[in-house]
């Protein structure tokens, strides 16, 4: 899901980069936003310019096409209600095409996931802040920069290959068909599916819990199917939806979903707290799946937007 | 000196004096950036302290463009609290051991109300208002009021022991808990302003929490919120009651406690 590794064909670099800061910024991920800040001195901007880029971030005195994608990306981001059609309509109305709203989309979503992957575990952000501000980034930053700046290619992207059209949530694969992101999504869908660490059954559940809290219908219905594959009856489902328990749940599930509510809104502290606390209850294995999880289904939720409205 | 020698040692004493300048100068930057990424850390912090009294929108809405008047239809769950005879009690401690028996309860009870994704909208005297589903739109907020007013419970409880071991005057309350629609937004005047939610739904948990009194016991409940309350939370149902305000007699519930079996 990463951006750096995933090409993008419409949104440049430079927006990239401060969509990062922005999403980074939305859910206090100091790792991420420090990480961020690192690649953009790579990408030869100057300390001072970041600086003031990131006053501009606070004032928001960006031209209007681009504060309305930042605006895209921090309501996807944030999901107190769920970006939808006019929300793109907007951006289309400014001039961005309609690929690049989904491109956008896809980019803050990875930004989700990546900041979720960063804070829940608590991964310490010092030496990234401390990095950002290194002599040697001036020597760094000509060659690594180069190759930053190549993930920026326009041109044809390949069709997805029939393989590929299928799977979990392949109605967001297919929705970002056209893009590179297609492929780095279906990639990433099928590698954490097919990770014998934790069953199909706490995968989906993780799903189905954060599509219901973040009221994303089109996610819960397929994380129910899964769920109803891997043999849990509907009304089960519908219970565990609706008071995240019921006898149903083995001991694992039964810590793992209330944990997967909490993962959608939180503050450091308090996730990092309650983290903790699950670290206690499996082995670091399951652990660190449960987190990766719960980082893909917060990002694949809340990429909803890009799906064709039913 | 030749003329040479005297051009030279002038411009040397130019180069040291420009050194000298552009070194201050470079200092006062370095310091005036020190306090411009200090004020700035400021205000990120500020601006994530709003964000626990208000939602984000609201909160950028109001740093960059003032205090703004819109409201928004929510479904919420309230959760009305109020300390039971503590006005008669007021009167016959010392003011220092009041404030601090409140604020004692004041922290315990915000800690569990928290904990269960509630926010503390008000203060009232020695009430508290909290609403569930106000900030963020919630599908479990019946739940996390119900698990909140138990958390609260279990909190007075440690805390009598507390009080009773200092000698001072123990505490009972009587909580009341309703589902419905509000209207959620800033309320207030322009000195004092505070996001909350307006409408019957609050009057109405405000008006069941009175009838913890007629009922004798501390958490009650109404139908709303029972509906899509999770089965496992033992209630007992009550006589359907007057409440000030509604015109029906309202049916309510009281709280017992978690059934494991049920789990």
């Amino acid at each position: 899901m990463s951006s750096y590794r995933v090409r993008l064909v419409y949104v440049n670099f430079a927006l990239a980069d401060i969509v990062g800061l922005v999403v980074s910024q939305d859910n206090s991920c100091r790792f991420c936003y420090a990480t961020q800040r690192m690649l953009m001195r790579l990408q030869g901007l100057s300390e001072a310019r970041i600086q003031q880029l990131e006053g501009d971030l606070l004032k928001a005195q960006f031209a209007p096409r681009e504060k309305l994608a930042l605006d895209f990306a921090r309501l996807i981001s944030r999901a107190s209600s769920l970006a939808c059609g006019s929300d793109k309509d907007r951006l289309q109305d400014a001039g961005w095409p309609e690929a690049a709203v989904r491109e956008l989309a896809f980019l803050a979503a990875a930004h989700v996931y990546f900041n979720r992957i960063h804070t829940l575990p608590a991964i310490p952000p010092e030496r990234g802040e401390r990095l950002s501000s290194h002599w040697s980034l001036r020597f760094l930053a000509p060659v690594v920069g180069r190759i930053l700046r190549s993930r920026f290619v326009r041109g044809e992207v390949e069709a997805l290959p029939a393989e590929m059209r299928s799977g979990p949530y392949s109605y967001l694969v297919l929705a970002l068909e056209g893009l590179p992101a297609a492929r780095a999504l279906r990639r990433l869908l099928d590698e954490a599916w097919a990770s014998p660490v934790l069953g199909q059954r706490t995968k989906a559940l993780i799903f189905a819990v954060i599509a219901r809290g973040l009221g994303c219908a089109l996610s819960e219905r397929e994380a129910s199917r899964l769920l109803l594959e891997a043999g849990l009856s509907a009304d089960e489902i519908g219970t565990i939806l609706a008071h995240l328990g019921s006898p149903a749940l083995d001991p694992t599930d039964a810590v793992i979903v209330p944990f997967a509510r909490e993962t959608i809104r939180y503050r450091p502290a308090e996730i990092q707290r309650r983290a903790r606390t699950l670290r206690e209850r499996m082995p670091a294995g399951q652990f660190l799946e449960v987190l990766g999880i719960a980082a893909l289904a917060n990002a694949v939720c809340r990429l909803g937007v890009v799906a064709p409205a039913v | 000196m030749t003329a040479v020698g005297w051009l030279a040692g002038g411009l040397g004493a130019c180069v040291a004096v420009l050194g000298a300048l552009h070194l201050r100068t470079q200092r006062t930057l370095g310091r005036a950036l020190e306090r411009l990424e200090t004020s700035s850390a400021e205000l990120e912090r500020l601006q994530h302290a709003f964000t626990r009294f208000a939602p984000e929108a609201i909160v950028e809405r109001i740093a960059s463009s003032g205090i703004p008047s819109m409201g928004e239809r929510k479904e919420v769950t309230v959760l009305f609290a109020d300390l039971i005879g503590f006005t008669a009690t007021s009167e016959r401690i010392d003011a220092g051991a009041l404030v601090r028996i409140l604020n004692g309860y004041f922290e315990r009870m915000t800690r569990a109300i928290t904990a269960h994704h509630g926010h503390i909208s008000t203060l009232i005297g020695d009430g508290i208002l909290a609403l569930f589903g106000a900030l963020e739109s919630n599908p479990w907020q019946s739940d996390d009021a119900v698990r909140a007013a138990l958390a609260m419970r279990a909190e007075l409880f440690e805390y009598n022991q507390e009080l009773a071991a200092e000698g001072l005057p123990t505490l009972a309350f009587g909580i009341g808990l309703h589902r419905g629609t509000g209207v959620a937004g800033l309320v207030g005047s322009s000195e004092l302003m505070q996001f909350t939610v307006v409408g019957t739904v609050v009057n109405v948990a405000a008006r069941v929490q009175e009838l913890t009194r007629l009922h004798r016991v501390d958490v009650l409940l109404t139908c709303e919120v029972k509906a899509k309350l999770n089965p496992s939370f033992t209630l007992r149902a009550l006589p359907r009651s007057e409440v000030r305000g509604v015109a029906e007699r309202v049916e309510t519930f009281a709280l017992g406690g978690v059934d494991p079996a049920a789990v």
